[in-house]
């Protein structure tokens, strides 16, 4: 037979939706219909009904025959070619994996009460030296420099609540105070040793000190490389073949370190 | 490869199981880079790979099981390689397709290794359909049930797909030379 011929047989060329369909039904098969059922016996996947016309076929056709053997020498060798193995990439994507929920949700809390906290210490100092007036200090009065530490625990307070919503700024927060704990923490320890301070006063920066904590616990739990969810890695395998390019843009090469609002992402996710 | 362990251990991952996710990684990444190496290219097929990892991790908060993870992993691996390759805007694959008058590769090497390397030179010259329905069932073993899940198209369709590749790699091969009548090509 022809090359030709032989692919038509095949149903190489035209369509899929082929006339054997209708031959089927009166107990005959075609050459592409039968090499369909054939190829689907390989596989496991014949459709028994469709049975007794493969034999009817095969018995008639001996290049159907023939191309049954062909058939599973190819399927065969396909099975039995040796795999190559793959680079191992656990160590590549394990950073992108999701993190544990729950113990980031419960530093998240806690990060809200401590942001409290330290609302209310600024609050408190800040009403403790309403009225006072005093000496002058290198400029400014006494009440004046204790508006500003209250300013600034106050502002403290106010980033580790906003912190604990918006976690994508919390990293941002940690440089500066980090910066600002160990000054003070070195500075506390002098003014004790040297009595000009009580400790219970000390203590409270405590609360600073676990803020620090758990803002450090927020933002290394979150998603490291938050693969921005392509909308299409999003949909539901059953979504269809590949989308035209109207309606898919490239999902964005998730390897290079995304910017804060994919970050943000999950964490906001969780936060709903 | 035990569907249920991978989708179990999909699962412990999503809620943060770093070990789980490892696991995870573990028994699907070999399936997923053959995917690749078959959809794209070997070259590309180890990114594509972190690709899909970094993707299926993304959206893992929203993986509720309805299909196998291995299942739903594929069809990311998938959409990963047609953004690659619509991406590159290049032609699929096409590695020296299998022409007339080429004496087969099993001429210069004997034994399994060259039929091997002939069946993936004809493997990767099948038209793109084809050789996506035939990668996932013949070489990763997906049912065509699976298989349609994957590639988003009815099970009839993997059926002839496979069906019709078959016969392309019958005749590229020529496998079975013992009758030449039926794989003879034209001068
Ligand atoms: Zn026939």
């Amino acid at each position: 037979m022809s090359r030709d011929a032989d692919r038509r047989r095949l149903g190489v060329v035209g369509n899929s939706d082929d006339p054997a369909r209708d031959l089927t039904s009166m107990g005959t098969l075609d050459c592409a219909a039968c090499r369909e059922e054939l190829s689907a016996e390989l596989d496991g996947e014949a459709d028994p009904a469709r049975r007794p016309a493969v034999l009817t076929h095969l018995g008639a056709c001996p290049a159907c025959t023939h191309w049954r053997e062909q058939a599973a020498v190819v399927t065969r060798l396909t099975r039995t070619a040796p795999a190559e193995a793959g680079p191992d990439l656990v160590a590549r994507v394990l950073p992108a994996a999701p993190r544990p929920r729950r113990r980031r949700l419960a530093a998240r809390v806690a990060l809200v009460a401590v942001g409290v906290a330290q609302i209310v210490l600024g609050a408190l100092s800040l009403i403790g030296v309403a009225g006072h007036g005093g000496t002058m200090l290198g400029g400014a009065d006494m009440a004046h420099m204790s508006h500003e530490t209250a300013a600034w625990n106050l502002a403290l307070g106010a980033a580790f609540v906003a912190g604990a919503y918006w976690t994508r700024h919390l990293a941002g927060l940690l440089p500066a105070l980090g910066a600002f704990i160990v000054v003070l923490g070195v500075l506390s320890g002098l003014d004790l040793a040297a009595g000009r301070v009580e400790p219970d006063r000390v203590a409270t920066h405590a609360v600073l000190l676990l803020g620090f904590a758990l803002a450090l616990v927020v933002s290394r739990t979150g998603p490291a490389r938050g693969p921005s969810p392509a909308p299409r890695a999003l949909a539901e395998p059953e979504a269809g073949p590949e989308p035209g390019p109207a309606t898919a843009p490239p999902a964005p090469a998730s390897r290079d370190h995304l910017g804060p609002v994919a970050r943000d992402r999950p964490a906001r996710r969780e936060a709903a | 490869m035990d569907d249920a362990v991978i989708t179990d251990a999909a699962l412990a991952a999503r809620d943060g199981d770093r070990a789980a996710a490892a696991r995870f990684v573990e028994l699907t990444q070999q399936q997923v880079w053959r995917l690749l190496v078959h959809l794209a290219d070997h070259g590309v097929a180890a990114d594509l790979a972190q690709e899909t990892y970094e993707r299926a991790f993304g959206s893992l908060r929203r993986f509720r099981a309805e299909a196998p993870a291995r299942t739903w992993l594929l069809a990311i691996a998938r959409r990963v390689a047609a953004d690659h390759l619509r991406r590159r805007a290049r032609r699929p694959v096409d590695p020296a397709p299998i022409q007339d008058g080429d004496e087969p590769l099993t001429g210069t090497r004997p034994g399994d290794v060259a039929e091997g390397i002939a069946l993936r030179l004809a493997v990767d010259a099948l038209p793109p359909d084809r050789r996506e329905a035939f990668v996932l069932t013949q070489m990763l073993g997906l049912g065509y049930a699976e298989a349609a899940v994957v590639a988003g198209c009815p099970i009839g369709t993997v059926r002839s797909r496979v069906a019709r590749a078959r016969a392309d790699l019958v005749e590229a091969l020529g496998a079975g030379a013992e009758n030449p009548e039926a794989v003879s090509r034209e001068p």
